[in-house]
């Protein structure tokens, strides 16, 4: 794409997670054109939510946020939600890119005022919280969705609720019979920044997930500590929303396992420990249990960590939960080997985390160009196409690794683009 | 602790099945995976730590490497491959050599290269004693013709001689096959005697008042046995359940060719002095006969199970292909198809395959026991004591 300022080439950014946010504004910043395009909803991505997160354990807010401003003021970025890739032609260097736009049904009048949630009668499973609540057919993506404009799950809507919704918008907003919509695009070259998915903790069958409501993976905690969550905040356990006395963490849940995620997750050793933070704060007598195989943490967080095992009321038991048993009265019994005392132990617990690892998400969905990828599924940077890999696209990582690797990716995506 | 790996004892552990213990990260998922790890004492992690520190003296002395059923149950669950029920398997056939006696036999057993001497031996001693038996009577080392082999069937084998007391055949089967089974009896006492005492070092029992050999039996090895008989532990796997389909039937067959064989002596040695029409072979309504007949096909069934499985979990890269683990299939498929062939020879009729198929079950059957202490087959002796060692350790002598 021609440019005034005399950059000679527009960059592509698939994903609009931490990663892509950050890719697009270095690539911007420097001064070239680029598009930034996003499947779900709302830009942000995994961390959106997040309660909270290291290093400065700040809401996720804090970060998108300026993030999101920054984005909003770049006039070279242009973002597309809902949007994915569906074809690339051309060479390196000169790539006609085709998008497609899903319908938001929700046009740019929308002020997101929310009379139209209220009206609607139309609930749905809320994914965004990891099915522990319910969310209505039309709905914000998240608290500081951006663009800040509700969005309809058309499959989900009655004819009933149809109605209600478009009565209820006073500013003409909702409109049923948008079409999917393709647009082409000329960039340079491209950042894949399409993040991760938790790992479906239903494939370890000894851990029972599914099975009881007390047992929850570190994603559904975040919600569950998280203002915003489905209990405002407060850490109850799931079902009978009982307050909890005790509770374990079960670490490499389908990580570091041949028969599932072969490699380590990197950052669920870390975010156990943040988790240990939430329940901490909210309840000082817990007694919490990691049961862990070894605790990785990365240099940069040792201060933190070490705060974390001085807990009096938290035991770390080395050994790998094998089994869980579910208990009549709601909780479970963590059973594994503590490889220090040789001697098996069963840890009844209110209520259970596990420790599921990340997923490349292209592992998951078939890229629709093909893209390099290893055996686990994460993408390989490819120089000569002009594809760089970026955040937990490429390895599992924390966010401050996954802005170093996205401004890497930029910065080389330039390169191309200035040949 | 002086932790230098005994590079020996690792070579063995690979080639018995061990060659994925190095993969072990120690998570322990394997301890709560075993349905036969006790909260006291779980296993196998810490016999995988102790085996990739090369602590082979701990290992051998270690009742729970025994008490493994080599179910899989553990290596299924792995995160890692280790294959832990692989390496115990591997464990006990280093630990059988490390008790076995005499030496030389035992190391023979471990290689598949040795096979040609592993059948040599038997066959050429069974071939000597039968040329022997011909140089000493007048109808050794001979084909019968369909009259005397309709009669006699494999009786006259090593010919047979007139003298009241005691057949010439049953004399030569009892110098081979009694002295095979006597060398496999001494080995495997004095094996399990060292068993025993290392184990009874290593747990650091000095009991003052030691179990009369009554009271052993009754309190410790009866239980034991019983214990087996109903495949109790062996029923508690959960990832290969269709081996005990395959074993029950095997040690039920076991039982009963053992049975059979005792009453044939009795009828034909001891009774048969007094009627001598009991001499000859069992008719074929005979109950015994009946029980050796259907422990024959039960013998074949269970073998194959095993067979079949074990190809599956080899597959499946649930087991490693082993010598170890096939050298006692191998065998006891070798008893079963060589006895059912010879046996459905005779009723046939047809003596001159049926004494050459015969000559191959004597051998395989002379294989069977003469290998026993130092291969697979151990494990009936040394799971059984180390069962009875769990049994007393657990008692009023020690506690
Ligand atoms: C329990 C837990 C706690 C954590 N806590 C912390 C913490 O406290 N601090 C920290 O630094 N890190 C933490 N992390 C790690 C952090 O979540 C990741 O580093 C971060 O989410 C990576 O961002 P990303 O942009 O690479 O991926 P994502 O956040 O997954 O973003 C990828 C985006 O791409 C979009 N996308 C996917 N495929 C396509 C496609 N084909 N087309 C268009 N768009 C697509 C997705 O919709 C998504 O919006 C935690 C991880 C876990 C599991
Ligand atoms: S769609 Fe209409 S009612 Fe709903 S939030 Fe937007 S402006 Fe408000
Ligand atoms: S970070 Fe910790 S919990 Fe996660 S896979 Fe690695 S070791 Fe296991
Ligand atoms: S053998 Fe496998 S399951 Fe057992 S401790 Fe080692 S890695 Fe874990
Ligand atoms: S093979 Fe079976 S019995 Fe042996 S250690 Fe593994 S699970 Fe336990």
């Amino acid at each position: 794409m021609a440019d005034e300022h005399g950059a000679t080439g527009a960059v592509l950014v698939v994903g609009g997670g931490i990663s892509g946010l950050t890719a697009a504004l270095e690539a911007a910043e420097v001064g070239n054109d680029v598009f930034l395009i996003e499947k779900g909803p709302s830009l942000g991505g995994r961390v959106a939510q997040m309660n909270k997160y290291f290093p400065k354990l700040c809401p996720p807010s804090c970060g998108l946020e300026i993030n999101f401003r920054r984005i909003r003021d770049n006039r070279r970025i242009r973002t597309y939600t809902m949007a994915t890739v569906q074809a690339v032609t051309g060479a390196p260097g000169n790539y006609e890119v085709t998008l497609s736009v899903a319908p938001r049904y929700v046009n740019s009048n929308c002020t997101a005022c929310g009379d139209c949630t209220a009206a609607c009668p139309d609930e749905m499973v809320n994914e965004f919280n990891f099915g522990l609540d319910k969310a209505k057919a039309i709905y914000l993506p998240h608290p500081m969705a951006y663009p800040r404009r509700y969005v309809i799950n058309k499959e989900k809507l009655s004819a009933a609720g149809a109605s209600a919704i478009s009565s209820a918008c006073k500013y003409g907003a909702i409109d049923l019979e948008m079409k999917p919509e393709t647009l082409t695009v000329k960039v340079t070259s491209i950042v894949w920044a399409t993040g991760w998915t938790p790992y479906d903790a239903h494939k370890m069958d000894n851990l029972k997930f599914g099975q009881s409501p007390a047992i929850v993976t570190n994603m559904m905690m975040e919600r569950l500590a998280s203002p915003s969550g489905p209990t405002d905040g407060k850490i109850l356990r799931p079902g009978d929303n009982k307050p909890i006395t005790s509770i374990g963490f079960v670490q490499c849940a389908g990580s570091r396992d041949e028969n599932h995620l072969e490699y380590c997750s990197h950052i669920c050793c870390m975010a156990t420990f943040k988790q240990m933070s939430y329940v901490r704060e909210q309840y000082p007598d817990a007694e919490i249990y990691v049961f862990y195989i070894d605790l990785r943490t990365p240099g940069k967080y040792e201060k933190f960590r070490a705060e974390r095992m001085a807990d009096p009321k938290a035991k770390f038991i080395k050994g790998k939960v094998a089994d869980v048993i579910l208990e009549v009265d709601g909780g479970v019994t963590l059973v594994a080997e503590n490889a220090v005392t040789m001697e098996k132990i069963s840890q009844r617990v209110d209520m259970a985390v596990l420790a599921t690892g990340m997923q490349p998400r292209a592992a998951l969905e078939p890229m629709s160009v093909a893209v390099r990828q290893d055996a686990n599924g994460f993408l390989l940077s490819e120089a000569d196409k002009g594809y760089y890999a970026a955040g937990c696209a490429k390895k599992a990582a924390d966010v401050v690794t996954c802005a170093q690797s996205s401004t890497a990716a930029a910065l080389k995506a330039l390169q191309v683009s200035r040949r | 602790m002086n932790v230098q790996p005994d590079l020996e004892f690792i070579r063995q552990l690979k080639t018995a099945g061990g060659d994925t213990l190095k993969k072990c990260f120690q998570c322990a998922t394997c301890s709560v995976a075993c349905p036969l790890s006790t909260d006291k004492k779980p296993f196998p992690r810490k016999e995988m730590i102790w085996a990739s520190w090369g602590l082979k003296d701990k290992l051998v002395t270690d009742p729970d490497v025994f008490l493994c059923h080599q179910c899989g149950d553990c290596t299924e669950k792995c995160p890692r491959g280790a294959k832990p029920g692989e390496t115990l398997g591997a464990i006990r056939a280093y630990a059988y050599q490390q008790f076995a006696w005499p030496q030389g036999l035992a190391k023979l057993t471990t290689s598949a290269k040795n096979l040609p001497v592993l059948i040599g031996l038997p066959a050429v001693v069974i071939l000597i004693m039968w040329l022997f038996s011909a140089l000493i009577g007048v109808s050794g080392l001979h084909i019968p013709n369909h009259e005397q082999f309709a009669e006699h069937g494999y009786q006259h084998f090593f010919g047979s001689w007139n003298f009241y007391w005691y057949g010439k055949n049953i004399a030569f089967i009892a110098l081979i096959m009694g002295v095979s089974a006597l060398i496999a009896i001494i080995s495997s006492w004095m094996g399990v005697t060292r068993m025993w005492k290392a184990m009874a070092a290593d747990a650091k029992i000095n009991a003052t008042y030691r179990p009369s050999v009554f009271q052993f039996i009754s309190r410790f090895l009866w239980p034991s046995i019983w214990e087996t008989l109903q495949h109790k532990r062996f029923k508690e796997c959960k990832t290969n359940s269709d081996r005990v389909s395959g074993h029950l039937p095997l040690v039920l067959a076991f039982i009963g060719l053992f049975l059979a064989t005792c009453w044939s002596l009795i009828k034909n040695d001891i009774l048969g002095l007094i009627w001598p029409s009991l001499h000859g072979p069992l008719w074929f309504w005979d109950p015994i006969k009946l029980i050796a007949n259907v422990a024959a096909i039960a013998m074949l069934y269970g073998i194959w199970v095993l067979w079949q499985n074990r190809r599956k979990m080899e597959a499946e890269g649930r087991a490693s292909n082993t010598f170890y683990d096939w050298f006692l299939i191998w065998e006891v498929a070798a008893v079963g198809i060589t006895g059912l062939l010879a046996e459905l020879l005779r009723w046939g009729g047809m003596p001159g395959l049926g004494y050459v198929v015969y000559y191959v079950h004597l051998i395989s059957v002379m294989m069977l026991f003469l290998y026993m202490p130092y291969t697979k087959f151990a494990h009936i002796v040394y799971r059984t004591l180390a069962m009875c060692f769990e049994r007393y350790r657990n008692s009023s002598f020690v506690q």
